[in-house]
């Protein structure tokens, strides 16, 4: 395996002096304080991180919950009642917890370093936006503790089954994903204000970095779906605490209003948690291929067509719940048409390998597993868009090992190809080779081990968030969890290798990678608490 | 008129030349692909929604 | 470290394959079934899969070949090529011209699953927290199904059977060859009714009524199970559908109707006690214990206690409305339709003279029957 290669040239830009200078001049407060006052978009990007891997291991462990009464069949460690408990709060601390919080905290650490801006455009709203998500999600866990327990109808949350028939904690639910949702909305709105006006002189739009141009699309989806978000739980808190029929039809209401409002949102978030992964997989690999990404102009069109496309297929989650079918066939096609630019990225990716100088350093193995298993994750995919099929698919662990596939080994996979790639920038040293080694192969191997064989469970038949299940499907799910404690546990490694590398570890040049390109790489390792606080010279280069 | 159409189609196709792009971001304002993105993205689905019809038949 | 690099490439690619062909056996892919329509379906699955199995050995190919091949431990130099116009937009529109000739055979599958006309006969499925309710419209004949899985081998004590969770009290018989449409809906929650083998999933939504349809071509036992997450026992609510033959069909519908012709003869006489606690605790064991537990504790807030349940017990009147009607806003359903009047009357009792609620209470069927007449 390849050994970090510290660039020879000596023409790595430095910072001015004055930036370390300028940072010690302020009074900053110390402590928890510092933290809770913080609107320097570096601490607040670590915030971010922070808590998304706090929430990561919350998510993890009840994933292990799940797990662990699936190994076999029969009822074992948990009622039905909290099993459901369980799966619901599992899909919601991940995507909303998670996955989202990490993407905002790459973004505000990587947005301005990548642009040559100083911080975010809004500091203090970017404050404001991280500090809503502990509070959010320390309401959402607290339902735990209410009488009837935690919200039990999966993140879905489809009414009436979250209304009529939802405990009474189901408010506190609704009120943390608004927080949550409020949260979304201002750093999106902090993100393209940050694009949009404090790119260095001369950065233009096409000059700028993939991760930054899949941020901007993603945080005008996030402005657009999520009010749509909280329309439709303000819908849900109306008909349980207010005696609206929004959902009943006794009242005059539809159910299937629901889920059209819902995946109306839902399906553009997918696309919110993978299009900025599509952007650190474009700027690792031709960094590691040492060859400028394949496509560049295409991969950033792809991106905006993807991104309107998502608003034309949310029915596709519902095609068994009675669309006429005029509508059935609407929804088939448009989603079958969204998977031509999505191979269209996979293909660029692939050719921008084609007669590289390819290195395997940590970054590279899990973008390189990323691009492998999240290609899996569409092919599954295109096989849900194909409605015939999709009633058979439908709510089975067909469409779990599916979305796994995007989200685990796509969307966390390359969050963590991300920090591993820039872990050298904010710690100022490289990560252990040898344990980072280790944590990928074991995720690679875990993850496969749990959802691959969740394929094959959905297709025989057994229907997702159900806490027992028939004896033909006992191995698959003996297979599964075994795989999925290998994953869960091999992510303490990652914990290991990130404690590790802010302590101490080989020290990194300001260019820590030789292929690196971007304007990150022109300022000190570890990058000081201030950057670029006069605007860097920017050299166009052709993509 | 027509170059801007033919960018906004070719971002809905999801390929496009270093050279095109090169043009269109020296164009100046992005007004006109929005107003030819948005109304293109309504053709598309009239579209796609004509052919879903004639398909039902 | 190059041996063991390749080492490591070739039994990952090892692991996925060896999966991959295992799929094609049979329990591990989609059942073909045998239903005209779950072999189409079937047949579109295995298209879009090969599909899928033949771009992926290209797209992989390629990037394991570029992987191995232009690694800088081999020396290998960077070219600077960035886009080649042509290359993008075949492979462009070599996907798109796959979909559409994948588009064509599924629209015209989709338009014959739902041509729901011209149907011999029409069932009524009602999904209920956690059993189904089937009707055969216009011929006097409905029944619940719950599931037949003794509750000690769910919980571990006892061997758990062949048909573990997917066993009911009375499965749904349908005729063979006869084409059946499936009236689909919902007393409380969103269900969905979905038999792998028959091609059908479909859901049952509160309120409203969809439309499927199916027409068995073997006779057999075909199992599934309510595919939408419906609440606590969502993974315990099997539907098994039982295809005879026609004349076997006929001959079961006619005793079927003659029996419960009978059973509602009983609401003239007078019940004794014995007689009202027995049936009143058979029917509380299929129905009501899911939610009010066997030792009518109930799971508060949601359900409520019936044991030492004062409030209930002061108020007799309450009590039959509330098992008659339901409680609208909760998640009480009305027992009107799905219990006959012996079995209201019955459960009533049992529940006003089980786990030490001493009431005393009689309910007579013929009250029931009044009450629900009006």
């Amino acid at each position: 395996m390849a050994s970090h290669l510290p660039p020879k040239s000596s023409t790595q830009h430095s910072q001015p002096a004055s930036a370390g200078v300028a940072s010690q001049a302020h009074e900053a407060p110390k402590g928890l304080k510092r933290w809770l006052l913080t609107t320097n978009h570096k601490e607040i990007g670590t915030l971010y991180l922070v808590l998304s891997l706090t929430m990561f291991f919350v998510g993890g462990l009840f994933a292990m919950v799940i797990r662990a009464e699936l190994f076999q069949p029969g009822l074992q460690l948990v009622e039905p009642e909290f099993f459901n408990q369980m799966t619901t709060m599992h899909g919601l601390i991940m995507i909303f917890g998670a996955v989202m919080p990490a993407f905002v905290g790459l973004a505000n650490w990587m947005v301005p370093l990548q642009i040559g801006a100083p911080d975010m455009a809004l500091p203090r709203l970017n404050n404001f936006s991280f500090w809503l998500l502990p509070v959010a999600f320390t309401l959402l866990l607290s339902t735990f503790f209410m009488p009837g327990g935690a919200p039990n109808f999966g993140w879905t949350s489809y009414a009436p089954l979250s209304t009529t028939y939802s405990p009474p904690s189901t408010t506190f639910f609704i009120l943390s994903l608004h927080m949550a949702g409020i949260s979304s909305i201002l750093g999106a709105i902090n993100i393209i204000a940050t694009i949009l006006n404090l790119r260095t002189p001369g950065m233009r739009l096409m000059d700028m970095p993939l991760f930054v141009w899949t941020w901007l699309i993603t945080a005008f989806l996030l402005i657009a779906v999520m009010p749509v978000l909280a329309g439709v739980i303000t819908m849900m808190l109306l008909d349980i605490n207010f005696g609206t029929s929004f959902f009943s039809a006794a009242g005059g209401g539809d159910p299937v209003l629901f889920q059209h409002l819902f995946w109306f949102f839902g399906h553009p978030e997918v696309y919110i948690m993978i299009l900025p992964a599509f952007g650190i997989v474009s700027v690792i690999i031709p960094t590691f291929a040492r060859k400028p990404l394949f496509g560049y102009a295409s991969m950033v069109y792809a991106t905006a067509s993807i991104a309107i496309l998502s608003f034309l297929v949310w029915s596709h989650h519902m095609f068994t719940v009675g669309l006429p079918l005029v509508a059935e066939l609407f929804f088939m096609y448009s989603t079958m048409l969204i998977a031509v630019p999505t191979g269209v990225k996979v293909f660029n990716w692939v050719t921008t390998l084609f007669r590289g100088s390819i290195t395997f350093e940590p970054p590279m193995l899990f973008a390189l597993a990323f691009v492998v298993l999240f290609t899996i994750g569409g092919f599954s995919g295109l096989m849900l868009a194909i409605s015939p099929a999709d009633f058979q698919y439908h709510d089975t662990y067909f469409v779990v090992a599916h979305f796994h596939y995007v989200l685990v080994p796509g969307a966390v996979f390359a969050i963590m190809a991300g920090v591993y790639y820039w872990l050298p920038k904010w710690t100022g040293h490289y990560p252990n080779l040898r344990l980072s080694q280790w944590h990928f192969w074991l995720s690679v191997i875990g993850v496969n081990l749990t959802f691959f064989p969740m394929h094959f469970a959905g297709l025989a038949g057994m229907p997702r968030r159900i806490p027992d299940y028939a004896l033909q499907f006992a191995d698959f799910n003996m297979v599964t969890s075994l795989g999925a404690f290998l994953f869960g546990l091999s992510q303490l490694l990652f914990v290991l290798v990130v404690v590790l590398c802010v302590r101490g570890g080989e020290k990194a040049p300001a260019k820590a990678w030789e292929g690196g390109e971007d304007l990150e790489w022109t300022v000190p390792s570890p990058a000081p608490l201030h950057t670029f606080e006069t605007p860097p010279d920017f050299q166009p280069r052709r993509h | 008129m027509w170059r801007v159409i033919a960018s906004v189609l070719a971002a809905f196709f999801g390929v496009q030349k270093e050279s095109r792009r090169q043009e269109d971001f020296s164009r100046g304002g992005a007004g006109p692909f929005i107003v030819a993105g948005v109304l293109l993205a309504i053709v598309l689905v009239a579209l796609i929604a004509l052919v879903a019809t004639l398909a039902a038949g | 470290m190059r041996i063991r690099k390749r080492l490591v490439w070739t039994a990952s690619g090892a692991a996925l394959a060896v999966p991959v062909s295992g799929a094609l056996a049979s329990g591990w892919n989609m059942p073909v079934g045998v239903t005209d329509l779950s072999r189409d379906i079937h047949g579109l699955h295995m298209a879009i899969f090969w599909i899928c199995v033949v771009i992926g050995i290209v797209v992989f190919g390629a990037f394991f070949y570029s992987l191995f091949r232009y690694r800088r431990s081999r020396g290998a130099r960077p070219s600077h090529f960035r886009e080649h116009t042509t290359v993008e937009v075949i492979w462009t529109i070599v996907p798109l011209l796959i979909l559409v000739a994948i588009a064509i055979p599924a629209t015209a599958t989709l338009k014959a699953m739902y041509d729901t006309s011209e149907a011999d006969m029409e069932v009524l499925i009602t999904g209920q927290q956690w059993r189904w309710r089937y009707e055969y419209r216009g011929e006097d004949v409905a029944f619940l199904s719950n599931l037949a899985t003794p509750r000690e081998q769910i919980a571990g004590q006892g061997k758990k059977g062949e048909h573990y969770l997917r066993e009911v009290d009375e499965p749904l018989v349908l005729p063979v060859g006869r084409k059946v449409r499936l009236l689909l809906t919902s007393d409380d929650v969103i269900h969905s009714w979905w038999v792998p083998e028959l091609g059908v999933k479909q859901d049952a939504m509160p309120g409203f009524v969809n439309e499927n349809w199916v027409r068995i071509n073997e006779p057999g036992t075909y199992r599934g199970q309510c595919a939408e997450l419906c609440g606590r026992d969502h993974g315990f609510m099997p539907v098994v559908v039982e295809a005879v033959a026609p004349e076997r069909f006929d001959g079961w519908l006619a005793e079927r109707r003659a029996a419960a012709a009978e059973a509602a003869m009983g609401l003239d006489r007078d019940w004794a006690m014995d007689e009202l606690m027995e049936r009143g605790e058979q029917v509380y064991g299929t129905i009501c214990v899911s939610c009010h537990q066997p030792d009518g504790r109930g799971n508060p807030p949601v359900f409520p206690a019936l044991a030492g349940n004062q409030t209930l017990m002061d108020d007799r009147a309450r009590h039959i409305e509330t098992v008659i009607n339901g409680v609208a806003g909760s998640a009480m359903p009305a027992f009107r339709n799905t219990l006959n009047p012996v079995e209201i009357a019955a459960v009533i009792t049992y529940e006003r003279n089980a786990w030490g609620n001493e009431t005393g209470d009689r309910v007579q069927p013929s009250a029931i029957a009044e009450r629900i007449a009006e």
